[in-house]
């Protein structure tokens, strides 16, 4: 007699593979034949799954379309069984999925839509924590902000895009017409990430993404100026860098922040 | 190492995020609210703190789908861990999954997969309750699966598997009177058999669900109202067991909650009248 782990392993091979072994272990009943009961098994599975990537990239179905998105699902069932214990994460990899897929080669906004929508799916059930108040920082002592460090809410993502998938995005949640697909001159950058209860995400300037960049890795508030200042000019720096921040903590998009003692000889904040 | 069994709760729910708000701003009359442990395996966000909202005011079970307790592979201790740290979070009355396994070689095919009912698989899964009966430090509580497919190697029935599973284990049972309605449709035995092997006193909670009938099979989809023989059969269960929690599970095409609670009514209704006044449970305080 077969034991379970052969006849699991029979079992997991007709779902995945359509592999018939199984079949001479399992009955008819009286009303239907095997291999149509044992078909619930494998359509179930694959119908499961599809639900699934349909609710995760609602967007990728709606601009690809019924069909195309269909074909798309099945491909990826077929090539990414699931290692995961909830199918919360089983599309984790369909971004990566399509950006290898020779069918949307031509299509690199796809691949940018799949990672938008991972991404504020991941913000949205991501760590909590408490957004830093502006009342908070307004305590600091003004001789204290060039050592000013900061912590980026722990939903926060920052994603560069190279198509204008984030437009097309915004047509389709809010259900309009979306704008043809480009490439963008510059690349945009993105950040995702998690205000209250919901999951937002927001262009930024190529200074700010540079400054949130650095900000982002511990970097002082005195550096960051310095760095903004060598972006794009030293008039107004400060105050760019400054408004730049302000943003970020109205938003809800760092958490706390820590004071560093300034080494010697550290430019200090006019 | 809890022993005692768990309470009475009364008339129940699935908490589906659809009726979170519903929920918190009604205070509607349902006693307490069954959640699936891996939709709440997360980091944060609304869902856990909908969820702790929902427990402040009401008792919660917890019941898992991927611990896959019959499978020949490895636990994942990783999911294990997560289990206990939500149920230390959470208090659940009780904590259950399907006796089913949902994958081997490290896949999960996210479904309640049948086994064979041989002594060598009720060994198996015997060895695999105690252990998780041991690592969670309380009884788990083993649901029977709707299946599609019986084995040529079975010896013995469901309910003979299940009772000896419980016998040998003390793991505490969640009678799925719909699970059972559905399988004696598709493999040809008697629902009645099934019950009256049930042994009475494991049985901690009954879920009550729709279906989707194909002519020659029925499938356990969850997605429609309770049908008039699966009630009928909810009927037979009540009086076989007693007052036993009950809880409607829908997973799909989820209604208005108004509709849920008027299945649930029906299902007071009907307990009521198969035992009188011995159905009403108190509202309890789920904080205690």
């Amino acid at each position: 007699m077969k034991s379970l782990k052969e006849i699991q392993d029979e079992f997991q091979r007709g779902i995945l593979a359509g592999d018939d072994a199984i079949l001479a272990d399992v009955n008819d009943s009286g009303k239907e034949g095997r291999k149509v009961l044992f078909g619930v098994y494998r359509y179930g599975y694959v119908a499961r799954l599809g639900e699934i990537l349909g609710e995760d990239y609602e967007q990728v179905h709606a601009y690809l379309g019924d069909r195309a998105f269909a074909n798309l699902v099945k491909a990826y069932i077929a090539g990414n069984p699931s290692d995961q214990r909830s199918v919360r994460w089983f599309g984790r990899h369909m971004a990566a999925f399509i950006a290898k897929s020779r069918t949307f080669a031509e299509h690199p906004e796809v691949a940018e839509l799949a990672t938008l929508e991972k991404a504020l799916a991941d913000a949205f059930d991501g760590p909590d924590a408490e957004p830093l108040r502006l009342a908070e920082l307004a305590e600091v002592a003004p001789e204290a902000w060039p050592g000013l460090v900061f912590t980026p809410h722990p939903t926060a993502i920052r994603l560069t895009f190279a198509t204008n998938a984030a437009e097309i995005w915004s047509a389709l949640k809010n259900e309009t017409a979306p704008p043809t697909p480009a490439k963008l001159p510059e690349p945009q950058a993105l950040l995702v990430w998690r205000e209250g209860f919901v999951a937002h995400f927001k262009p930024l300037s190529t200074e700010e993404a540079m400054m949130w960049d650095e900000a982002a890795k511990g970097v002082r508030f005195s550096v960051l100026c310095e760095m903004v200042a060598t972006f794009a000019g030293e008039d107004e720096a400060e105050l760019r860098a400054a408004s730049y921040l302000k943003g970020w903590i109205d938003l809800g998009m760092l958490t706390s922040f820590v004071v560093l003692p300034c080494p010697d000889g550290a430019q200090t904040l006019s | 190492m809890i022993t005692e069994k768990p309470p009475y709760l009364g008339f129940g729910l699935g908490l589906r995020p659809q009726h979170y708000q519903e929920i918190l701003d009604g205070n509607p009359a349902i006693d307490w609210f069954e959640i699936i442990s891996e939709n709440y395996m997360i980091e944060g966000g609304q869902p856990l703190y909908m969820l702790d909202q929902v427990r402040e005011r009401y008792p919660i079970v917890m019941h898992g789908v991927s611990m896959s307790i019959a499978s020949t592979a490895p636990f994942d201790m990783d999911y294990l861990r997560a289990l206990k740290a939500l149920a230390k979070r959470l208090e659940p009355k009780w904590i259950s999954d399907h006796l089913c396994w949902t994958g081997v070689h490290g896949v999960n095919l996210h479904d309640l997969l049948p086994i064979p009912y041989t002594h060598e698989a009720l060994a198996h899964v015997v060895d695999r309750v105690n252990y998780v009966q041991d690592f969670l430090g309380r009884p788990f509580t083993i649901e029977n699966v709707s299946s599609y497919v019986t084995f040529a190697q079975s010896e013995m029935s469901e309910w003979e598997f299940v009772n000896e599973l419980a016998r040998r284990t003390g793991c505490w049972l969640l009678f799925d009177v719909n699970n059972v309605y559905v399988s004696a449709f598709n493999h040809g035995f008697s629902s009645i058999d099934f019950l009256n092997g049930m042994p009475r006193d494991q049985v901690v909670q009954f879920h009550v669900a729709g279906h989707s009938h194909e002519e020659t099979h029925i499938i356990d989809t969850h997605d429609h109202p309770v049908c008039d023989e699966v009630w009928d059969f909810y009927r037979e269960a009540v009086a076989y067991f007693g007052p036993v929690s009950t809880m409607i599970e829908r997973d799909d095409n989820i209604p208005p909650l108004a509709e849920l609670v008027d299945e649930l009514n029906h299902a007071r209704s009907i307990a009521g009248e198969v035992l009188g006044t011995a159905a009403d449970a108190p509202r309890l305080v789920a904080a205690e």
